[in-house]
Formats: C-alpha cells, sequence, structure tokens
C-alpha cells in the first residue's frame, strides 16, 4: 500500500512536467463583424499568430517562471459602446492580464478610457490621430505612428519630382484621424512651398466625390491629396475614371497597401501613390519570425491573404508587451506600463520604442501601384525606386 | 392582499437593484448601467408611443442632445455633472417643442418618417459644429465610479417609472390615450391635443436626454456616430413593445429581456449574435405583437393557442 | 459656368439612380402600406448577385438584370407570403419591426457568406464617359439612369394597364371589393413585395457600376428611399422620378456651395421641411 502511494505521488510530480507553465492573457475586443470588419481581420489574425509563434519559442520569461500566452479575443461588432464593454469584461471577469487595442483611432479613444480607468496597459496598433495621446492617460500605448506625418515622405518626394507639381488639392474626411492628418498635411506644404488651391473635408462614408471632382476639375490641381477610409477612395479613383478627372499626382492615405484593394481596383489602381510604415523587407529582423519578408510569407500562407501594416502593427503590439513583461520580471500591470514605456528593440515592424505620451515614431514609406505591384518609392534615405510619373490621362492607359 | 404581494415584490426588486454595485461582479453593474439606459429609452418611447399612440423615431434625437450638452457643458464651462445633466435635458426639451409643434400635426407613417428624418439631420448638424468637435467628437474628463453612474441611471429609472404611473392615473394621462385611440373625437371633446402631445413629446424628451447625458460622462468619450445611433430607436421601440406598450411595468421588462438576451449573445457566440438578434425579432414580433403584459395575462387561459391567435387577428 | 452645369448633370444622373431605388419601396409602401426597413438589404443582396454573375460567368450587369430581378422577386415573394403576410393587419410598427429584422438578418447573412471585402463590378467600359457641352457624362451613370427612367415607366404602365397590375391597385384601393372580384389577396400582396424587392435589386445591379458593394450600404441607401418617396409623392411612379432627381440635384449643389459635409443635413432636412409643409410631396395631390 505504501508503495503505491509512493508511486501516485511520484506520478503526479512526472506528468506535471519539470517547468509548471503559468499563462498570461492578453485581452481584445476586435471588429470581426461590421463595417469595419473588413480590416479589423487584420488585427485578430496578427495577434493570433504572434501569440502562437511566442510560444512555439518557449514563451515568455518573468521573474524564473515560464509563461505562455493566451489571446482572449471578443467581436465588437464594429459597435464603439460595445467595445468599452467588453473591455470591462475582459478585466473584470475574464480577467485577462493585459490589452490589446481595437482597430480605428474613435474606439481606440474610447477604450482607452478603460485601460485608464483600471490601471492596465493597452497597446495598440489600430488609432493614429492626435487626440489618443494628448489626454494625459498613462495606460494607452500606440503602433500606428503620428497621423500628422503620414504625407511627409510624399512631400518630400513631390519636390524631387520633375516638373515639380505647384498647385496642390487636399481632400479629407472628417473623422479624428483624417483631420489630424490634414492639419499637419497642410503645414508640412505650406513649409515646403506648395500652392494649397483646395482644401475640402467630406463626410465620413461618402459614397458620391462627383461634386468634390468636380470641383478638382475646375481648379486644375497638379497633385491631389486624399486623407480617407477605404471604401472613399475606392469610390474616388472609380469616379475620378468615369468623370475623367486624372491629375499628374495622386496619393491616398489608406488602401493602396492593401491586396484586396488593388485586387478590387485592377488596372485602375495603378500609378496610384500612398504610404504605409511598414513593408515586408528582410531587413526587418525579428526574434521570433526571422525576418519582414519571412512573416509576410508565412501569414500568408497561413491565412490565404498578404499581410499589410494593420497586421504588422498587431504582432507588435504582442511582442511588445512580451519584452516588457520580461524586462519588468513581474505580471504587476504598474511595473510592466514602466516597462513598455522603456522598450526599444528591432522587430519585424521596425524598431519599436514609445515616445512619452505612449506614441511609436516610425516614418512612413511612400509607395506606389506600378502595374499591380506596390513598389516602394521614396523612405528615409531617400529615392528607392523611380516613380511613374507624370500619371498619362485616362484614356491614354 | 394581492396589491401588497405586488407592492413587496416591487420594493424587494428595487432594493436588490440598488445594492447590486456592492455585491455585484463589475460586468454585470455594467451590464446593468447600460440597460438601466436602455429602459428609461423605453419608458420614454412609452410615452410618446404607447400612450399618446405616435409611434417616434426619434428618441436617438433627444438622447444625443442630452448627452452633446452635457458634455459641452462640463468641457467648455466647466460646470459640475449634475447642472450638466439638467442643462442638457433642457435642450432637448426646447428642441421638442420647438420641432414638436409643426411635427405633431402629421400622423401616422408620416409622423414615424417625419422623427427618422430628423434623427438624420440633426447628427448631420452636430458633426458640422465647431463647439461639438465636429464628426471628431469631445473628450470628457475621467471618472472611475462606476456606482455613481449606475444609481444615476436607476435613479432616472425610478423617476421616469414614477412619472408614468402617475401620468397614468392623471387626467393628462387619459387626455393622451384618448389622443391615441381617436384624436379628432378628443378633440372635439375640448382636450387640447397639441398641448397634449407637445407636452408628451418634450417629457420623453426630457428622460431621454437625461439618459444620455449619464451616458456621456459614463463612457468619456462622445462622437455623433455613437450618441445620435439610429440603432437605439428600434431598440427602444422593441424593447416598449415587447414589454408592453401603454404599461407602467412592461417597457422596463421588455429592456431587461432583450438586453440581456442580446449581451449574453455577444459575449458568448460574437459573431452570430446580430443574426440570433434579428431572428428574435421577428418571431416576437410575429408571435407576440401585444408584448410580454399581454402574455403574461393570457397565457394562462389560452396556452399555446395565444401564439396562433395572435396570428390569426393579424393574418391577411 | 461649366462647373455649375458639370455638377447640375451630376446631380441629375444621380437621381435617376435614385429614383430607381426608391421606386420598391413606393410601390410597396402605396400599395401594402407596409414601409419596408429592409429595403437597402435587397438593394445590396441585387448588388451581390450582379457581382458574383460578374465574377464567376462574366455576364454584363445591364443583362444580368432579369436575372437579378428574378432572384430578388422569389425573395421578396418569399418574405411576403410567409411571414409579413401574418402580421399585415397589426399595428403599423410591427410591419417596421418586423423588417427592420429583416434587414438586420439579411445582413449579416449577407457578411458571414460574402465576407466584408469590398465588391466593384468592373466591366470594360466602367469609367468610359463623353462630353456633353463641356461637362463629362460617364457612360455608366448615363446608362443607369434610362434603365432607371424605362423601368419606371414599365411598372407604370403595368399598373395602369396589365391585368395583373390592375388587380394589384384593385386590391390596394378597395381589399373588399376587390375580393368580391375574384383577386386572391395573399398571392396578391406576395407579388407586389416580390415586385418591390425585384426593382431594388434591379436598382443594386446598377448600384455596383458606380460605387463599391459591401453588405453595410443597405442601411443608408434605406433613408434615402424614403427621403425619396416623400418628397415626390407616393401617388404615382413619376413622383419617384421627380424626387429621386431634385434629391440628387439638392445633394450636388449642397456638395458645391455648402460643403460636401453638408449633403446630409440638406437632404434630410428637406425631408423634414416637405413633411411639415406639403406631406403629399411635391407632386402629391391630397388623398
Amino acid at each position: 500500500m505504501r508503495e503505491f502511494q509512493l508511486f501516485c505521488i511520484a506520478a503526479v510530480f512526472l506528468v506535471s512536467g519539470p517547468a509548471f507553465s503559468e499563462t498570461i492573457t492578453l485581452g481584445a475586443s476586435v471588429q470581426i463583424t461590421g463595417p469595419l470588419a473588413n480590416t479589423g481581420r487584420y488585427y485578430r489574425d496578427g495577434y493570433e499568430f504572434a501569440i502562437e509563434k511566442i510560444n512555439k519559442k518557449g514563451g515568455i520569461r518573468a521573474g524564473n517562471v515560464n509563461y505562455k500566452l493566451a489571446l482572449k479575443l471578443l467581436d465588437n461588432q464594429s459597435d464603439v459602446n460595445l467595445s468599452v464593454r467588453q473591455y470591462v469584461q475582459l478585466l473584470t471577469e475574464d480577467k485577462v492580464n493585459f490589452l490589446l487595442g481595437p482597430y480605428a483611432s474613435n474606439f481606440a479613444l474610447a477604450t482607452s478610457s478603460v485601460s485608464e480607468k483600471y490601471q492596465v496597459p493597452m497597446i495598440q496598433g489600430g488609432g493614429a490621430s492626435d487626440q489618443i495621446f494628448s489626454r494625459g492617460y498613462k495606460y494607452i500605448f500606440g503602433t500606428l505612428p503620428v497621423a500628422s506625418e503620414y504625407f511627409s515622405s510624399n512631400i518630400a518626394a513631390m519636390d524631387t519630382l520633375k516638373p515639380k507639381p505647384e498647385k496642390v488639392a487636399l481632400l479629407f474626411a472628417d473623422d479624428a484621424f483624417d483631420v489630424s492628418v490634414a492639419d499637419g498635411t497642410r503645414n508640412i506644404l505650406t513649409k515646403s512651398g506648395f500652392k494649397l488651391v483646395l482644401d475640402k473635408r467630406y463626410a465620413s462614408n461618402s459614397s458620391d466625390f462627383n461634386s468634390l471632382l468636380s470641383l478638382i476639375k475646375d481648379s486644375q490641381p497638379d497633385a491631389i491629396l486624399v486623407a480617407g477610409h477605404e471604401t472613399e477612395v475606392l469610390n474616388f479613383i472609380r469616379q475620378a475614371k468615369s468623370l475623367n478627372v486624372s491629375p499628374k499626382f495622386y496619393s491616398f492615405t489608406v488602401g493602396v497597401p492593401t491586396e484586396d484593394f488593388r485586387k478590387a481596383l485592377g488596372k485602375d489602381g495603378d500609378y496610384a501613390f500612398g504610404m504605409t510604415s511598414w513593408l515586408p523587407s528582410a531587413a526587418l529582423k525579428d526574434e521570433y519570425f526571422g525576418n519582414g519578408e519571412a512573416f509576410a510569407k508565412e501569414y500568408a500562407d497561413r491565412f490565404g491573404y498578404d499581410p499589410d501594416y494593420h497586421a504588422a502593427s498587431a504582432v507588435a503590439d504582442v511582442e511588445a508587451f512580451a519584452k516588457a513583461i520580461e524586462a519588468a520580471g513581474t505580471l504587476d500591470p504598474g511595473k510592466v506600463r514602466d516597462a513598455i514605456a522603456h522598450v526599444s528593440f528591432d522587430s519585424l515592424y521596425g524598431r519599436i520604442q514609445f515616445s512619452a505620451a505612449g506614441q511609436i515614431s516610425l516614418p512612413q514609406i511612400m509607395i506606389q501601384v506600378q502595374n499591380g505591384k506596390l513598389v516602394p518609392i521614396y523612405g528615409q534615405k531617400g529615392l528607392i525606386n523611380s516613380p511613374l510619373y507624370p500619371m498619362p490621362s485616362w484614356d491614354h492607359r | 392582499m394581492k396589491l401588497l404581494i405586488r407592492w413587496s415584490v416591487l420594493a424587494a426588486a428595487l432594493a436588490l437593484l440598488i445594492v447590486l454595485p456592492w455585491v455585484a461582479p463589475a460586468t454585470l453593474v455594467q451590464f446593468g448601467i447600460s440597460t438601466l439606459m436602455l429602459a428609461t429609452l423605453a419608458q420614454s418611447w412609452s410615452i410618446i408611443g404607447g400612450y399618446t399612440g405616435y409611434a417616434s423615431f426619434g428618441g436617438s434625437v433627444f438622447y444625443g442632445l442630452g448627452s452633446y450638452g452635457t458634455a459641452i457643458a462640463m468641457i467648455e464651462y466647466h460646470l459640475p455633472f449634475g447642472v450638466g445633466l439638467i442643462l442638457g435635458a433642457l435642450v432637448a426639451v426646447i428642441f421638442a417643442v420647438l420641432v414638436g409643434l409643426p411635427v405633431l400635426r402629421l400622423r401616422g407613417h408620416y409622423f414615424a418618417i417625419a422623427t427618422l428624418a430628423l434623427a438624420q439631420v440633426v447628427p448631420a448638424i452636430v458633426s458640422n459644429l465647431e463647439i461639438a468637435g465636429r464628426n471628431i467628437g469631445l473628450i470628457l474628463p475621467l471618472l472611475k465610479n462606476d456606482a455613481l453612474f449606475y444609481e444615476a441611471a436607476l435613479g432616472l429609472l425610478v423617476a421616469t417609472t414614477i412619472s408614468i404611473w402617475y401620468i397614468s392615473r392623471s387626467r393628462f394621462g387619459f387626455g393622451l390615450m384618448a389622443i391615441r385611440e381617436n384624436e379628432d373625437a378628443a378633440a372635439a371633446m375640448g382636450i387640447n391635443t397639441t398641448l397634449y402631445k407637445t407636452l408628451a413629446f418634450a417629457i420623453a424628451g426630457f428622460f431621454s436626454a437625461m439618459s444620455g447625458g449619464i451616458h456621456a460622462y459614463w463612457i468619456t468619450f462622445i462622437e455623433p456616430g455613437g450618441e445620435f445611433d439610429i440603432g437605439l430607436n428600434v431598440k427602444m421601440i422593441i424593447m416598449a413593445v415587447f414589454g408592453g406598450p401603454g404599461s407602467v411595468l412592461g417597457p422596463i421588462a421588455g429592456a431587461f429581456l432583450l438586453s440581456g438576451i442580446s449581451e449574453i449573445l455577444s459575449f458568448k457566440i460574437s459573431n452570430v449574435a446580430s443574426l440570433f438578434f434579428g431572428f428574435v425579432i421577428v418571431i416576437a414580433v410575429v408571435l407576440m405583437p401585444h408584448g410580454l403584459a399581454d402574455l403574461w395575462h393570457r397565457y394562462k387561459k389560452l396556452g399555446l393557442r395565444y401564439f396562433s391567435e395572435n396570428i390569426r387577428e393579424n393574418r391577411v | 459656368m461649366v462647373l455649375l452645369w458639370q455638377v447640375l448633370a451630376n446631380g441629375i444622373l444621380l437621381g435617376g439612380l435614385y429614383a430607381l431605388m426608391a421606386l420598391g419601396l413606393a410601390l410597396v409602401w402605396g400599395v401594402l402600406n407596409i414601409v419596408n426597413l429592409a429595403h437597402g438589404a435587397f438593394i445590396m443582396l441585387g448588388a451581390y448577385v450582379c457581382y458574383y454573375l460578374f465574377a464567376l460567368v462574366h455576364v454584363d450587369p445591364f443583362l444580368a438584370l432579369p436575372a437579378v430581378m428574378v432572384v430578388l422577386f422569389v425573395l421578396g415573394y418569399t418574405l411576403q407570403r410567409h411571414v409579413l403576410n401574418l402580421i399585415i393587419r397589426a399595428p403599423m410598427f410591427n410591419t417596421l419591426l418586423v423588417t427592420f429584422g429583416f434587414e438586420v438578418v439579411l445582413t449579416n447573412l449577407a457578411q458571414m457568406i460574402f465576407s466584408a471585402d469590398f465588391r466593384t463590378v468592373n466591366p470594360g467600359y466602367a469609367g468610359a464617359n463623353f462630353n456633353l457641352l463641356g461637362a463629362t457624362i460617364p457612360l455608366a451613370r448615363i446608362l443607369a439612369f434610362t434603365t432607371g427612367l424605362s423601368l419606371t415607366a414599365g411598372l407604370w404602365f403595368f399598373l395602369l394597364k396589365a391585368r395583373l397590375g390592375r388587380a394589384i391597385r384593385a386590391t390596394a384601393q378597395n381589399l373588399i371589393a376587390a375580393r368580391l372580384y375574384g383577386v386572391e389577396t395573399r398571392t396578391i400582396y406576395a407579388i407586389t413585395f416580390g415586385l418591390g424587392a425585384a426593382l431594388a435589386g434591379a436598382a443594386g445591379d446598377l448600384y455596383g457600376l458606380v460605387s463599391q458593394i459591401n453588405p453595410y450600404i443597405g442601411g443608408s441607401l434605406t433613408a434615402k428611399s424614403f427621403a425619396i418617396c416623400i418628397i415626390g409623392g407616393l401617388q404615382n411612379p413619376l413622383g419617384v422620378v421627380v424626387g429621386g432627381i431634385f434629391l440628387g440635384i439638392v445633394e450636388s449643389l449642397t456638395a458645391l456651395y455648402l460643403g460636401p459635409t453638408y449633403t446630409d443635413v440638406a437632404s434630410f432636412g428637406i425631408l423634414v421641411l416637405v413633411l411639415v409643409l406639403r406631406p403629399t410631396g411635391l407632386l402629391g395631390r391630397t388623398a
């Protein structure tokens, strides 16, 4: 009998394994259904993929304990109010350790109040508007770069084009992010000596741009800059074609880096310029994925579509938590928060490091669609590839 | 005796609700705040839609006005929360009177469409106003005190319900019901229908606006799309109709039940939650068009035939 | 001056498409007294049917019209026959709630089946345009405009002359008398709703040519269609055309002179004004 008892005790120890593996749960409320689902899925897939990879490499080690990461993801149905309630649920009922953010600036604005109220850090990769980081909140961090700088590489490139565009039209949607972009862009344009001939704000979710396009035709700008949402940019380009509006240069804050956007436009997407804070480059080394290019390939194989900066940003959020928790050596939210504020490491997304206000600083690379392919044109160090400029008119393509 | 039992049950339920924030988990308190606000909205709708018979789709307008009024008062003029609430409600009441006078002259579908149009126009206007932060929205000061918001919402619901109870027994209330049954006859009998209708509209607006004001401070960030959400109108109506329009407690029951179903669906089976909710609405309206109150009373007598009776009564 | 003419032309062409969108809603509202909150969802589904026919079988959107209309007719007929007919004599907002329920179900099903990716229908001539007195007229829009007008005219003649059309009108005017004449009400109601859905589907088919499609376009299209029906008046199909074109012009001019963030203020503001000052619409007579 005694031998049997000893045997049981020994068996228990053998079966449980030498390193009791604990779990750190990251909670997120993301747009899986609803009008924003099309971009929300990049975050769901990015978060899942990053956590998987980190766990495969042994997880995280903090304060002599090995941890595995787990994800608790809820669908907020593209409803901001529901998202807020879900974050409270994640914290109080599901008892997650830390928070990952939703997509879109207005979601980040609303839900970061939860992280601030409960004093649990949230890292989000989906919102870039100024308001998120100007409230003096301590528990919100963001991996999308500053909105007002979005067009800087484009404008720097415009300076080098021949013939240099002189008259510029600026169009922007009236949501937090795009207004921030427009405010910043206006400054950069005037400083660089361009003439702003049209400066128009339009309602988010507009589907009809004919009036704006007619105004554009009338003022004959050389370049058009648009800060808006993917569906709006899609409609804009199609309607520009049907109204025969074709400036020498046009650039958009969204859409161009995304695969299904380019597919939806087909040949009409050629010559469009845009920007991205991330390209799947082998030069971006990463501890868990190898490098940016390897990540992109694996992601496409796994999920069936190419990743863009949204997905990379999501991965960066998870990696930032991993590094911060390891640096802090504890799961205490306050200490991890301080650790996040001081992280500095390279990843497939670029250098992860947050400003005092909590926002990352990454340069935007100017890109162009050339024959259906995405080509980087202008970056921090200047010209990368030649742009196709000026854009030929629609009937000459 | 029966009345005594009824009142004690109500009192017990109220006592339970009051102590909830200190005994229940945070998620339940959250759910409570959200549901109490919706219940207030359902009750407000009941005043103009249930008692007066004017199906308004404009509840979201008052909710949003209250929300923005409170926010602007607190942000621009640094007024305390309570004052902000009253100001927001005041804005809504003035709006209700000014707009109600012309719009309440319409009947039936036309009134509904007019309020629906208002529900579109007002947020469009607000999203162009600088003081309201245009389409970006406004950021309110942060206050972590769910218990405060919960009790405020509960207090508001109690106030609204007591008002309805009082109205339903008053001459004003009978006047409203007379207008619902036959407006021309009511006018012929000497009821000042314009005054009564506008008053009902304003009272409904008052309570909806207060609800919006609480929501604004609770959620700390408001934008036109979220505060003037048109879906709120349908939610209010469904909850009131589901519970039993024209009854004092019906809309509350409807609100709690439907909110509960919706919240559980959202948390357990996230991505088909909306779909199920749609089915629930269709089935509920077909099988029990008179609401829960009626179901409660007549199911005992009729059993399952209750449902087929409803269908027979309303089919082609 | 050219700018003004261009913007006016834009408005008129947009209006033609709007009119087609509102046509189905007006029919169902005028005849069955059903205010269909799922109308936009029908438009959305029509757009998707057209998209899949185009993407998978390369059928041109205009040639796909009959197929799209048949599919939507069947859907509308089924919904009316088996669900709406059950509540048709209930108070008005019951139909509002049920059709709202339809909208939720159809939108969510569309999202689950078609995914939220946006689609475009891009036949070769999608960007073609020609010059008319200085304004650029997109070919797709003017074709949509003429199709819209033809369908409206077709509906008018159908209601006026065809046996079935007259049966529908009879049922709307006097149910008891119509029954006495042998009209089978349940079927007539179902056919009417089916027709309304078919017309919405046709609008959706053409919508895909000028704008992108996703499962969530229904809501705002329903709201617009309401506005057009009220502004134009429900008395006859011509009202919808007038309403649509009027709204299209108002939106275009507002975007030009007030700013593109004021279009909703203008369209729905006018709706409120029309309701308050002239509820029967621009064309209506007092019933």
